[in-house]
């Protein structure tokens, strides 16, 4: 704006006109709401069924269309049991710490099957633990209903969330991209004691225990007490949960890049 | 005893949020004021150094809510500083698309609650309307309609889906024409002048004393934009004209925000063009491990974090609806903000609130108050 703006001339100062022309305007518009309403009845009609939001659209001259992407909505969350496998990555994404997993049954007595509880009374809705879900079995569904008349009913079990997954609603279907060049989980081989725990409790069960060679004692030195395994790595199936790195005994996992 | 404190809040219609305006009075005189703030104070600042970088940015559209998006970009624009990122230029344009729109729905609200201020209704309800076709829009690519949680450390989570361009035109043209609508119930309208012309003045030096900003500032004839004078994001490479108003009250206000929203349409066109025209990537390349997509534990390795990654200090300013938002982030290399401060405009505006309210009748605060565009969220965060 090269001059700044000021008032165009004061409006008309006869009495019946400058009531008379903001009113035509609200007429017109009032005029127009008689026969296309710019709202619906909600509980009736609701803006996620495409008929509704065509009429509103078309009925108060709004652009048709937009916003019709309804299935990106980020609402209460479905879950896919059978292909969760349990590696926390969304409740540790959790910024209200909504999410606990609880176990499940399904899995072996040794290694329970534990599967997210989302707490809707804390949860923002902020999608982080769908963007986690390395295997697409948690995501947002376009439901949005969830008044409950108890604080209890604001948790929903895996169960819970299960039966929302079979209510085949409407999934978020914006995914985000895993990172080319990820960072990977490395080892620190001389740390190593080859005890197993890393590849036992891998989600994806992409560590294996490789032998390694038993250096010949020298003499007079006391020979390392250590099973001769080495953990190995797939980092095409990794997920980069993170499990091993906190069940490893001798911290002797870490992210790094891989050469 | 003819003088007497009243409080306006914290629970009024005037207010629009969670604040009270004490005001000394004579009768109908304003004699002195008083803002206070706090009551919305959520520790927002402090809750921020022990979440991950991104995990902020789910409270950033907590601070304003009117203006999310704009907050997420002024604590996204800082913390990509402190972490020495570099958003893909795709990335830039989205976010400059988000900030615009967000514009528009922000000054749309703050027509429609204005106008209900000064006691007509029915712009009210036209303000309403037009800003739900504004969050359709942000509902189809973010997912949500106040709460997006869209932008990222090094970019915006997703593209926007196709023929979403085509929709945003659609917006912008039925958004143009309503312009013209909205000056004619309130410009064209005497009892709407007679009310808001000579009220509330705040003449430029007085905003510059006391720090208020953004079109409030523009209004008393000072050209002060932060998109011009401190170019972020893509702003550089768009061109648009900062409105300016030179009679510094409510009338001028009016006028200023009307006309920003047209120079918002005015950047959407283009930005809208360029993004029909260059697809590519819109997070970076290379990002710290726990800034990736998905999230991963430290671990018991949070140790060699502060090793490994370098650290920095952030600080960016961006132009909210509001005026201009600030922040700064200090990164000592772990994997949460070791310090994050904020500014908020509208903090210093109403803080100003005796430099124009006094003199002025009690039936004058709620317009006064009104062309301030209060949200209580960002002054309290």
């Amino acid at each position: 704006m090269a001059s700044p703006i000021t008032a165009k001339e004061k409006p008309s100062e006869n009495p019946i006109l400058f009531v008379a022309r903001p009113m035509a305007t609200a007429a017109r518009q009032f005029a127009k709401s008689l026969i296309r309403p710019a709202t619906i009845v909600y509980p009736y009609e609701r803006l996620e069924d495409p008929t509704f939001r065509d009429r509103v659209a078309v009925a108060s001259g709004r652009p048709i269309g937009v916003g019709h992407v309804w299935d990106n909505y980020r609402g209460v969350h479905a879950l896919n049991i059978a292909t969760c496998i349990s590696c926390n990555l969304c409740a540790f994404s959790c910024p209200d710490l909504c999410i606990e997993m609880v176990t499940v049954p399904g899995g072996d007595p040794k290694h329970p099957k534990k599967c997210p509880e989302i707490d809707y009374g804390k949860c923002s809705y902020c999608g982080f633990c769908s963007d986690a879900c390395p295997e697409g079995c948690l995501t947002m569904t376009t439901r949005y209903e969830l008044s409950v008349a108890r604080r209890a009913e604001m948790v929903y079990s895996p169960e819970k969330l299960y039966d929302v997954f079979r209510t085949k609603l409407p999934m978020n279907p914006i995914r985000v991209e895993r990172p080319a060049n990820e960072d990977a989980i490395l080892l620190d081989p001389p740390l190593c004691i080859g005890c197993n725990a890393c590849s036992r409790d891998c989600p994806t069960q992409c560590i294996t225990m490789l032998d390694i060679p038993k250096p010949a004692a020298k003499p007079g030195e006391k020979q390392t007490k250590r099973i001769w395994k080495e953990p190995v790595i797939n980092d095409s199936d990794c997920v980069r949960c993170g499990t091993c790195i906190s069940v490893c005994p001798k911290e002797c996992l870490f992210w790094g890049t891989r050469k | 005893m003819s003088e007497m404190w009243i409080n306006m809040g914290p629970q009024h219609p005037m207010t629009h949020g969670l604040w009270n305006l004490r005001v000394k009075i004579d009768g109908e005189m304003i004699l002195d004021v008083d803002p206070e703030m706090g009551y919305l104070h959520r520790g927002i600042e402090k809750i921020s150094e022990d979440r991950h970088y991104n995990e902020v940015i789910t409270l950033m559209d907590r601070c304003c809510y009117v203006a999310g998006f704009a907050w997420e970009h002024l604590y996204i624009q800082s913390a990509e500083q402190a972490l020495g990122l570099r958003p893909p230029e795709r990335a830039e344009y989205l976010r400059v698309l988000c900030d615009e729109f967000q514009r528009i729905a922000s000054h749309l609200m703050w027509y429609a609650a204005f106008v209900q201020d000064i006691g007509l209704m029915s712009p009210f309800l036209y303000g309403m309307r037009d800003r739900d076709l504004v969050l359709d829009l942000f509902q189809s690519y973010t997912g949500a309609r106040m709460t997006y949680e869209y932008m990222r450390v090094g970019g915006v989570r997703n593209d926007v889906p196709p023929g979403f361009t085509d929709q945003a035109r659609k917006v912008l043209d039925w958004l143009s024409d309503r312009f013209v609508e909205y000056d004619q119930l309130c410009l064209g309208s005497t009892i709407f002048r007679e009310r808001c012309d000579d009220l509330g003045t705040l003449k430029a030096n007085d905003c510059v004393a006391h720090g208020v900003t953004g079109p409030m500032l523009r209004a008393a004839g000072l050209k002060r934009d932060l998109r011009k004078d401190r170019p972020y994001a893509a702003y550089d490479r768009l061109e648009f004209d900062v409105a300016v108003a030179d009679s510094a009250d409510v009338t001028a206000r009016y006028l200023v925000r009307m006309e920003e929203m047209r120079q918002s349409v005015r950047i959407l066109r283009q930005v809208v063009d360029w993004l029909d025209r260059h697809p590519g990537p819109v997070l970076a390349e290379r990002l710290p491990r726990w800034l990736g997509a998905p999230y991963a534990p430290i671990g018991n390795e949070g140790y060699l974090l502060k090793r490994h990654y370098a650290k920095g200090v952030g600080f960016s300013a961006v132009e909210e609806p509001h005026g201009e938002a600030q922040a700064y982030v200090v990164n000592d290399g772990g994997e949460h903000p070791y310090r994050v401060k904020f500014r908020s405009p509208v903090f210093a505006n109403i803080s100003a609130a005796r430099q124009y309210l006094v003199g002025y009748h009690v039936a004058d605060i709620p317009p006064i108050m009104g062309s301030v565009d209060v949200c209580v969220g960002e002054v309290d965060r």
